[in-house]
C-alpha cells in the first residue's frame, strides 16, 4: 500500500521537509507494512464490565492553582493572558 | 562494603538501628553520581540540594523519635516523565526542555508523604518511545555493565542508575516493556503493575489505556516495599482501581511449593536467543527444585501482539500528544506566519523523528478509511490475546518467559531500522495489552551482560509474582550486581 505521508503529515500537524520526506515514507512504509496483516476476528468488541471507570462528581473544584503559576510555563504571556497569532480574520 | 550499594530494605533498618543517617546515605548516593555519571549518564537533573535537605529532615525526626514510614530517608530516582512539582520534568524532549510542572504526580505525593529522598529526574526516550534511551534530546545513556551498549529503554536512565549504584531505587513507567526490558538489560528487579493499581494522575500521557508507573530496584523486598507505597486508588484518575492492598513485604513468604508455571512455547521460539533461552530455562529448574510444577502452555496470538500494540499505542499517542502546540506551555517555534503554520513549526522542530513517526502512524490508523483495518482490529486482537491469558491462568499461577530476546545490543546498532528496535519489545507487550502484572528478575549473565526473565500473573497477583521472584533470590541468592564502572 501506497501511504500518502504528506497528507499524513499534514493531518499530524507536522512538516516534513523535503529531505526528510524519503526516510519518513520508507520508515512509515515498513511499520505499515509491519502491522498488517493482523487477523480478521469475527467478534464484537466488548466493554469490560469489571474495569469500570468511577469519576468524580462534577463538582468545580476552584483555588489548586494560581492563574500566574499556570502562566509560567507558557510561551507567551500579555497582561495575563496567552498570545496566540490572529486566529480570526 | 559503601551505602549505595546497599538494598533499600538493608538502608531502612540501618536507619531504624541508627547505624547510619540518611544524609549519610544520600552523600553517599551523590559521590557515586560524582564518580560515575559521566559514564553512565542517567539524569537528566539532578536536585542535590533539596535531596540533603529532605534528608536532614528525616533525620531530625528519627532523632525525635517519630514512627516513619518503612521507606523514610530512602533515596529515589524518578523517571523524567513523571511530574514533579517545581523540578523541571523534560520526557527527555526539546519540547518541555523547560516546563517545571505546578503540581506533583500522585505517585510523587506518595514518595514524598512516605519521607523518600528525590535525588533527580531520570533519562527516558522521548515520551518513553523506544527501547534503548538513545532518543533522547539530552543525552543517551549508556549500560553500566559495557558502556558501549544501551542501557534498554525507555526507562533507561531508571534501570542505570539503580544498576550503577547512583540510585538505591527508582521509578519508571511501562506502556510496552519499558520497565522490565531495561531491567533486563541492566540486571535489576523491575515491576510492571496491574493496568489500573497505580495512579497516572502526572505522569505524562503516551498511551493511556496501557501506560504504568512502576518501581525498579536491587531485591525483591525493596520492589514490595515500593509497590507498596505507590499503589492504590486516586480520584484524580478514574481508571485506578478501589481495592485493598496487603502489605507486600510483610507477606512475602519464599514457599512456592505447589505454584504452577506454564512456559509458552510462543516465547521460546524464533528470535530469542539460545543464550537468552538456556539462562531461563535454567532458572524454571530451580523454580521446580523449590516444588513448582511446570507445565508446557500455548498462547497462540502472541505473534500479532506487536502488530496489535503499535497500533493502539500509536493511535492514542497520536492523540495524547496533540497537546504539544506550543500555546500552553513547552516549547513554541520562533517564526511563523499564522497559527498553523506555528502549530505545525513547533511540533516539528520540538519532536524528535520517533516521536513523529508514532503521531504519523496513529494518526494514518484512525484516519477515515482505515480504522476498522488497523485500530478496531487490533482492539479485537487485544479482546483474544486477554481471553487467552485468562483461559491459560487457569491451569497455571504465574508463566515465566524470558524478559527481551537477547541481552543489551550496541548503542547506534538499531538506531536506524525502528523495525529492529520494536522487535526488542516481543517478549513484553503482550502483558500490557492484556493489563497484567509482570516483573523482571535477572537470572544469569552472558559474557559480563545480564539476561533477564519475566514473571507474568494474574490481574492483582503482584504478591504470587514476588514470592516466586522471592523464593527464587533465596536460592540461587541476588544476582543484581553492581559493576565497579572505574
Amino acid at each position: 500500500m501506497d501511504i500518502d505521508i504528506k497528507y499524513i503529515a499534514k493531518l499530524s500537524r507536522i512538516s516534513i521537509n523535503s529531505n526528510d520526506e524519503q526516510k519518513f515514507r520508507k520508515n512509515m512504509q515498513e511499520i505499515v507494512d509491519m502491522v498488517n496483516g493482523l487477523p480478521e476476528i469475527n467478534e464484537e468488541l466488548a466493554l469490560d464490565k469489571n474495569n469500570a471507570m468511577i469519576l468524580r462528581d462534577d463538582i468545580a473544584e476552584t483555588g489548586k492553582f494560581s492563574r500566574e503559576e499556570l502562566m509560567k510555563n507558557a510561551p507567551e504571556v500579555q497582561a495575563g493572558c496567552l498570545v496566540v497569532p490572529k486566529t480570526v480574520e | 562494603m559503601e551505602l549505595y550499594e546497599k538494598t533499600a530494605s538493608e538502608l531502612s533498618s540501618m536507619l531504624k538501628n541508627k547505624e547510619c543517617s540518611s544524609v549519610e546515605i544520600t552523600e553517599s548516593v551523590y559521590n557515586r553520581i560524582d564518580k560515575v555519571e559521566s559514564k553512565v549518564n542517567s539524569y537528566i537533573t539532578i536536585c542535590k540540594e533539596s535531596a540533603i535537605e529532605k534528608a536532614k529532615e528525616v533525620d531530625n525526626a528519627f532523632a525525635e523519635g517519630k514512627e516513619l514510614s518503612p521507606l523514610a530517608g530512602i533515596p529515589i530516582a524518578v523517571k523524567d516523565n513523571i511530574s514533579t512539582k517545581g523540578i523541571r520534568t523534560t520526557c527527555a524532549s526539546k519540547m518541555l526542555e523547560n516546563y517545571v510542572p505546578p503540581f506533583n504526580a500522585t505517585v510523587v505525593d506518595k514518595i514524598n508523604s512516605a519521607d523518600m529522598v528525590i535525588t533527580g529526574k531520570l533519562n527516558m526516550d522521548e515520551f518513553a518511545m523506544g527501547s534503548s534511551t538513545e532518543n533522547s534530546f539530552f543525552k543517551k545513556t549508556c549500560n553500566p555493565h559495557d558502556t558501549s551498549r544501551v542501557p534498554g529503554g525507555s526507562s533507561g536512565g531508571s534501570a542505570a542508575s539503580v544498576a550503577s549504584g547512583e540510585a538505591i531505587v527508582s521509578l519508571g513507567s511501562d506502556t510496552g516493556g519499558s520497565i522490565r526490558q531495561p531491567s533486563s538489560y541492566c540486571g535489576v528487579i523491575g515491576l510492571k503493575p496491574t493496568y489500573s493499581s497505580v495512579s497516572r494522575y502526572g505522569l505524562v500521557a503516551f498511551a493511556s489505556s496501557l501506560d504504568q508507573i512502576g518501581p525498579i530496584a536491587r531485591s525483591v523486598e525493596d520492589i514490595a516495599m515500593l509497590y507498596s507505597v505507590i499503589c492504590g486508588r486516586d480520584k484524580m484518575d478514574a481508571t485506578s482501581k478501589v481495592r485493598e492492598y496487603p502489605d507486600f513485604k510483610a507477606s512475602l513468604s519464599p514457599n512456592i511449593k505447589g505454584l504452577r508455571i506454564g512456559i509458552p512455547a510462543e516465547y521460546y521460539g524464533e528470535g530469542i536467543d539460545d543464550s537468552v533461552k538456556s539462562e531461563v530455562m535454567n532458572a524454571v529448574k530451580e523454580f521446580e527444585k523449590n516444588g513448582a510444577i511446570v507445565k508446557n502452555i500455548s498462547l497462540p496470538s502472541t505473534e500479532y501482539a506487536i502488530k496489535a500494540y503499535y497500533i493502539i499505542s500509536s493511535a492514542e499517542a497520536s492523540s495524547n500528544l496533540a497537546r504539544f502546540d506550543g500555546v500552553k506551555y513547552g516549547y513554541r517555534a520562533e517564526n511563523y506566519e499564522n497559527l498553523i503554520d506555528m502549530y505545525e513549526k513547533t511540533r516539528s522542530e520540538g519532536f524528535g523523528d520517533e516521536v513523529k513517526r508514532r503521531i504519523m502512524l496513529g494518526t494514518f490508523v484512525l484516519s477515515s478509511g482505515y480504522y476498522d483495518a488497523y485500530y478496531k482490529r487490533a482492539k479485537l486482537v487485544q479482546q483474544k490475546i486477554k481471553q487467552e491469558f485468562n483461559d491459560t491462568f487457569n491451569d497455571v499461577d504465574i508463566i515465566i518467559t524470558p524478559t527481551a530476546p537477547s541481552k543489551a545490543f550496541k548503542i547506534g546498532e538499531n538506531s536506524d531500522n525502528p523495525l529492529k528496535m520494536y522487535a526488542a519489545d516481543v517478549c513484553t507487550v503482550p502483558v500490557n495489552i492484556a493489563g497484567l502484572p509482570g516483573l523482571n528478575i535477572p537470572c544469569g549473565y552472558d559474557n559480563g551482560m545480564p539476561i533477564g526473565l519475566q514473571i507474568i500473573g494474574r490481574e492483582f497477583s503482584e504478591q504470587t509474582i514476588f514470592n516466586a521472584a522471592y523464593s527464587y533470590e533465596k536460592t540461587v541468592g541476588n544476582l543484581c550486581r553492581i559493576p565497579s564502572l572505574d
